[in-house]
């Protein structure tokens, strides 16, 4: 997609853009924590943001639907109870987010937006900015090329940059985009024709770098979605996983959860709480029935909702955005690439 | 604190005011108090609790829950391999060549070590599983040794013979009590024999424990055989090679290491060590109470106070039944906890502590890193650090205690304990922690492990009923707060109030049983009538049940692990 | 938008004992024009709160036709509802919804209709057996066929009456086993099938009750000749938003708390998982 208007501004200006940002919103960007751990994080000053980094571990999901998320306020009166909504529109802009965690939102905002709109998520969402940096090259464990999510974004971003050396595009990708930049007082100039052909230059670079493609979802899907895996492959992938769940809380794309009620002085906070479809119990009914009694079958459920055509067509979007987290976090060797990789060939040797 | 009956607000001054009095008219009055440790706690904390115990209190009655689930086994690894081990890191389990598991099921209770299990197998180890049940590991190894409980130490004894046989290392079966291996190696069978060669070819081994072993077995004998075992194949020491009892709970290598152990000092030290005994006299001012206590389930019930940290004891302790009658009773019983768990809703005084997550502290992992741990948040209302309580407790109980952080605490055991005084700063802050050597351990094994006689089936008695587990995840109270992950084990309690028993599918269709149908065990001791849920994993001959419904059992058990049984369909 | 999570309060008007572990409860929304205006069908069912103790899916089973309060019949299973049996006239509880598909009254007009209820499946179709009968003139042959384990077990013992009294409706009744003072029917509802008339080109079928209860009667009529999509059942799944978002009753793609509770027999039989 052509940008509808790019701008660009010189490197040495960053800092004080960030600062006008931080004067209205609170700024999130990746920065560097004790140990070296790049994480998302609100910044207190320009200097801890950082440019060159992979990718923090945990997407920025948390910031639109937090690990425990308050959703309703219970009040217990006299003899009757008080409930109240609880609503989090706080001004955020979201700063050098990978084009695979752009596409990771766009996703977490279909979900919330289709058949019920989630009024939480939508109002949440609505107050947050989102600037994407785009990826010169790719990242080790990367294929969000496979997804479509990368390595620049095509949607879901309010601006996108991209680095040109000493300066940095910025591409307008919504109206809030444009206002952002537009209120930067200058700091931005419209950017030429060979600053703009450079950038579609990074992109085919980088594009290139991927090389050797690494997750192959459209067989894969085929076969997920007309039963054609034998439930004897699931079973055995089903033994290299240790039902951690930790594939569910760095995916940008997962959002299960559970409601659970936490005891106030004045009565309780009904929270939504992140959950895993991994967990035995997930699916376990009051009469002890379980649907998924064994891990095979939850393996199964997790792949049929991240690359069945049933999902891809309900949602318009595959469920991976191939950030690659699921395969460094993975306390067994059931990640996405490897999964997908078992579900063409039909083997598995874990 | 408890006013008419119920747990009252009350400020701090008041709540330590009223526990510091309780316990000292309890030791005015000549009663015993008993002290638990825990592997939920730092190990500030439970060096803390150790220096209230046998500075403060001067008792020797000081235990933890799972002590008894970790340390005589690691004790005995010590002893078998000459000080030398427990040795390696998990990391380097992924580059082993032939890994070795006492499995318990890795996969559940110490997803760690099975994931570093699972990438040595990816990369082509040969991997051994040696356990009673069918487990996720089992079924990724290249050979898996079926072994009743209680019997592992045949297994152990016939890899000895095996490595040795095999040539296993230059004077590798030095130590080895003579004749042992031999005998053993007449009966032991022929896919221990390619196991013990697959051991002795391999640059790098790991050998790795769950503490499930502990069922049936006595610990420190089978961990001596273990410990021998490493020695014996002469991979001990070699960078690469691993050997490692594996805690069942966070902290519980650092609890026991602290000294929180009724017969041991802190650094793992004997109660009769003078060079020991005079370092903690010159940091604490005073004589170290240098007696044997009682362990965690005997103090229990003799004991007039109890000083409970960070755990559950009925919930976690084997007898849980007689710990919550007990604790019901006592005269005295102060607790400090992050959450409300059972015990400390029966306690006089309450001292709300912070969880690990709001405390500055040290954990020691199951290879011996000591790690930081930083508060990422601070405790709610008036909790405050378990160390600083802990330190004002035993202040106000008459031992001197000026610890002005968690820092202080670390210095001071620095000084005392035995294998923490090396601890290098920076490894702490900024690697994967700082790591402990093995102790040494230079007391020779004479003669062979003294092995309790373990449980056979004969006759009528033609199964074994043993316990599934040492620990009830169902009772932790992290997993309580996760709507979840506490299903399962709701979900199983309220469907099987009385108990439930695991079978393999074999044995039921032998009884004619149907899962849910119900099973009369009969020992020597008892009887009891249980539903029957069956499950794939377990061994025909083998009658499980899982550690959250071992009191259902107990009159079958009569305080053993194990015992033969005799299995019957009830009558109508 | 208003928030999916936020339940309205609700009070307990009364509560009927059905049997020794279950109850049905009354109950009107707090705000009277909320109660008014709550529009829902047969078959959908509501989130509701027990303060203190979460919240649970239970479906309505009273009919719209009905409406100054809703009724809930539930049985005692577990913390949630053991609290919930421990509240009564007065006690509030929140009340959210309502949600799923719930049955399709306008697609039954003009066919005969044949309920088959077993044990505690009776509540769901309850709301739509009334919804029928209040408006009796727009459909066919009316057919209840109802079974439980004891008598003791059978809910609404005094609408059976009323619906074995009624001259437009067929009712059968049994047991599996029988009590002192029972005379009627023993056996497992599907004995009740030869008992009848069946209508199978005619007939829309709704059948609601234990999973293998259902599973059995949907095989008998199959047998006797009653087209797949002809058939409708309610499926359960564990629920936590109810609102088809948090992915707990998802079966491949499809969600019990939207796509269903109700969904025919032929639907049921695509489900991919």
């Amino acid at each position: 997609m052509e940008p509808v208007t790019a701008q660009v501004i010189a490197k040495d200006k960053v800092g004080e853009w960030i600062e006008q940002l931080m004067a209205e919103a609170e700024v999130i960007a990746p920065v560097l924590a004790h140990g070296g751990d790049e994480v998302f994080a609100a910044i207190r000053s320009p200097g801890q943001v950082l440019w060159e980094f992979t990718n923090p571990l945990h997407p920025p999901k948390q910031f639109l639907l937090p690990q425990t998320d308050p959703v309703v306020a219970i009040r217990r009166g006299s003899n009757r109870y008080e409930l109240e909504a609880i609503v989090d529109e706080r001004r955020r802009i979201l700063l050098n987010v990978r084009s695979c965690d752009v596409t990771g939102l766009v996703f977490l905002q279909r979900m919330h937006t289709a058949d019920l709109p989630d009024d939480t998520y939508v109002r949440r969402a609505a107050a947050v900015t989102v600037v994407c940096l785009a990826c010169s090259q790719p990242c080790p464990l990367g294929f969000c090329i496979c997804s479509a999510a990368g390595p620049f974004a095509r949607e879901g971003y309010d601006v996108q940059l991209s680095d040109l050396g000493d300066r940095l595009l910025a591409e307008v990708g919504s109206e809030r985009g444009g206002e952002l930049l537009a209120a930067a007082g200058g700091l931005f100039r419209p950017a030429s024709p060979e600053e703009l052909a450079r950038r579609h230059e990074l992109e085919e670079q980088a594009k290139q770098m991927f090389g050797e493609q690494t997750c192959h979802f459209g067989s894969a899907m085929r076969r997920v979605s007309t039963g054609r895996v034998a439930e004897d492959l699931w079973a055995r992938m089903a033994d290299w996983c240790l039902e951690c769940g930790a594939c569910n809380f760095v995916c940008p794309t997962c959002y299960c959860f559970s409601v659970k009620d936490r005891h106030e002085s004045d009565g309780w906070v009904r929270c939504r709480t992140w959950d895993s479809c991994q967990y035995a119990a997930f699916t376990r009914e009051a009469s002890g029935h379980n649907p998924r009694e064994e891990r095979g079958d939850r393996i199964k459920r997790r792949f049929f909702h991240k690359v069945s055509a049933q999902y891809y067509q309900r949602d318009g979007m595959v469920g991976c955005v191939g950030c690659g987290r699921c395969i460094e976090v993975c306390l067994g060797t059931t990640d996405m690439p490897a999964v997908v990789a078992a579900i063409r060939k039909g083997e598995w040797h874990g | 604190m408890r006013r008419e009956g119920q747990l009252t607000p009350v400020t701090w001054g008041e709540a330590l005011d009223a526990a510091v009095s309780a316990l000292s008219g309890l030791r005015r009055g000549g009663k015993a108090i008993g002290v638990f440790g825990s592997a939920r706690a730092t190990n500030e904390e439970n060096y803390l609790v150790a220096r209230l115990a046998r500075g403060a209190l001067e008792t020797g009655d000081l235990d933890s829950c799972l002590r008894n689930t970790y340390w005589p086994l690691a004790r005995g690894i010590a002893r078998g391999s000459g000080g030398r081990a427990p040795f390696g890191s998990l990391t380097d389990v992924e580059g082993s060549e032939v890994v070795i598991v006492f499995d318990g099921d890795l996969a559940c209770s110490h997803p760690r070590a099975a994931f570093a299990v699972m990438r040595a197998v990816a990369q082509g180890a040969h991997l051994v599983t040696i356990s009673c049940k069918r487990t996720q590991l089992a079924r990724l190894a290249a050979l898996h040794v079926a072994v009743a409980p209680g019997r592992e130490q045949d297994v152990v004894a016939g890899l000895i013979a095996s490595v040795v046989e095999a040539g296993g290392a230059e004077g590798g079966a030095e130590g080895v009590p003579e004749g042992w291996a031999r005998e053993a190696l007449a009966e032991s069978a022929e896919e221990l024999r390619e196991a013990g060669q697959w051991y002795v070819q391999a640059e790098r081994v790991s050998l790795l424990v769950a503490p499930e072993i502990v069922i049936g077995n006595s610990a420190e004998a089978l961990g001596t055989a273990i410990g021998l075992l490493g020695r014996a194949s002469g991979h001990l020491g070699r960078p690469g090679s691993v050997l490692l009892p594996l805690p069942v709970r966070w902290n519980l290598r650092g609890a026991c290491e602290m000294g929180i152990a009724p017969d041991m000092l802190p650094g793992g030290r004997l109660l009769d060590d003078t060079a020991a005994l005079g370092r903690l006299a010159e940091a604490w001012g005073r004589e170290p109470a240098a007696a044997a206590g009682r362990d965690a389930a005997g103090m229990i019930d003799p004991v007039a106070g109890l000083v409970v940290v960070a755990d559950d004891p009925p919930s976690v302790l084997r007898d849980g039944r007689a710990a919550r009658e007990r604790v019901a009773g006592l005269d005295c019983l102060v607790v400090l906890d992050a959450f409300m768990t059972a015990t400390a809703a029966a306690a006089h005084v309450v001292l709300p502590v912070a969880s690990h997550a709001e405390n500055e502290g040290t954990c020691t992992s199951a290879d011996g890193r000591v790690q930081r741990v930083r508060a990422c948040t601070s405790p709610p209302g008036s909790a405050r650090p378990g160390w600083q309580v802990l330190a004002e407790l035993s202040a106000r109980l008459g031992l001197p205690s000026d610890f002005g952080s968690a820092a202080a605490v670390l210095d001071e055991i620095r000084r005392v304990v035995a294998g923490y005084e090396g601890l290098d700063e920076r490894a702490l802050d900024e690697s994967w922690g700082a790591v402990i050597p093995p102790q040494g351990d230079a007391r020779p094994v004479e003669s062979s492990p003294r092995f309790r006689e373990a449980p056979r089936a004969s006759g009528d008695a033609s199964h074994l009923l043993a316990l599934d587990g040492v620990f009830d995840w169902g009772s932790d109270p992290l997993v309580a707060q996760a709507p979840t992950l506490s299903r399962d084990s709701l979900s199983r309690r309220k469907l099987f109030a009385g108990g439930l028993v695991e079978m393999s599918s074999e044995d039921a269709k032998a009884l004619g049983v149907r899962p849910g149908w119900p099973v009369r065990i009969k020992s020597r001791h008892g009887e009891v009538t249980l539903p029957v849920v069956v499950c794939q994993e377990v061994e025909p001959g083998l009658v499980l049940v899982p550690f959250a419904f071992r009191e259902q059992v107990s009159d079958v058990l009569g305080g053993d692990d194990v015992v033969a049984v005799q299995v019957t369909r009830p009558a109508g | 938008m208003d928030s999916l999570f936020l339940p309205q309060v609700a009070r307990i008007l009364d509560v009927r004992d059905e049997t020794p572990d279950t109850k049905t409860f009354r109950v009107v929304l707090r705000d009277r024009a909320a109660q008014d205006g709550f529009e829902f069908q047969p078959g959908q069912f509501v989130e509701l709160s027990v303060f203190g103790y979460g919240e649970a899916p239970f479906c309505i089973a009273s009919s719209p036709t009905r409406s100054e309060c809703l009724e809930f019949t539930v049985r005692r299973a577990g913390q949630l509802t053991d609290a919930l049996h421990r509240l009564g006239p007065g006690d509030e509880i929140g009340l959210r919804g309502p949600c799923g598909n719930g049955f399709d009254v306008a697609a039954a007009a003009g066919r005969d209709l044949l309920f088959v209820g077993g044990g505690i499946g009776l509540p769901p179709l309850r709301g739509l057996i009334w919804n029928v009968l209040d408006q009796r003139e727009r459909f066919g042959h009316v057919t209840i066929l109802y079974g439980a384990r004891t008598p003791a077990d059978l809910v609404y013992k005094d609408e059976l009456k009323l619906w074995a009294e009624r001259s437009d409706v067929e009712f059968l009744v049994t047991v599996d086993r029988a009590a002192p003072g029972w005379d009627g029917i023993v056996g497992m509802v599907p004995v009740l099938f030869d008992r009848i008339e069946l209508r199978p080109s005619t007939s829309l079928v709704y059948v609601c009750g234990p999973p293998v209860m259902i599973s059995f009667v949907i095989q008998d009529l199959l047998m006797r000749g009653f087209p797949e999509e002809a058939i409708i059942s309610t499926l359960e799944r564990m629920m936590q938003c109810g609102v088809g978002k948090c992915n707990h009753c998802a079966i491949g793609h499809r969600y019990v708390c939207r796509d269903g509770p109700v969904f025919s027999y032929s639907q049921i039989k695509e489900l991919v998982e």
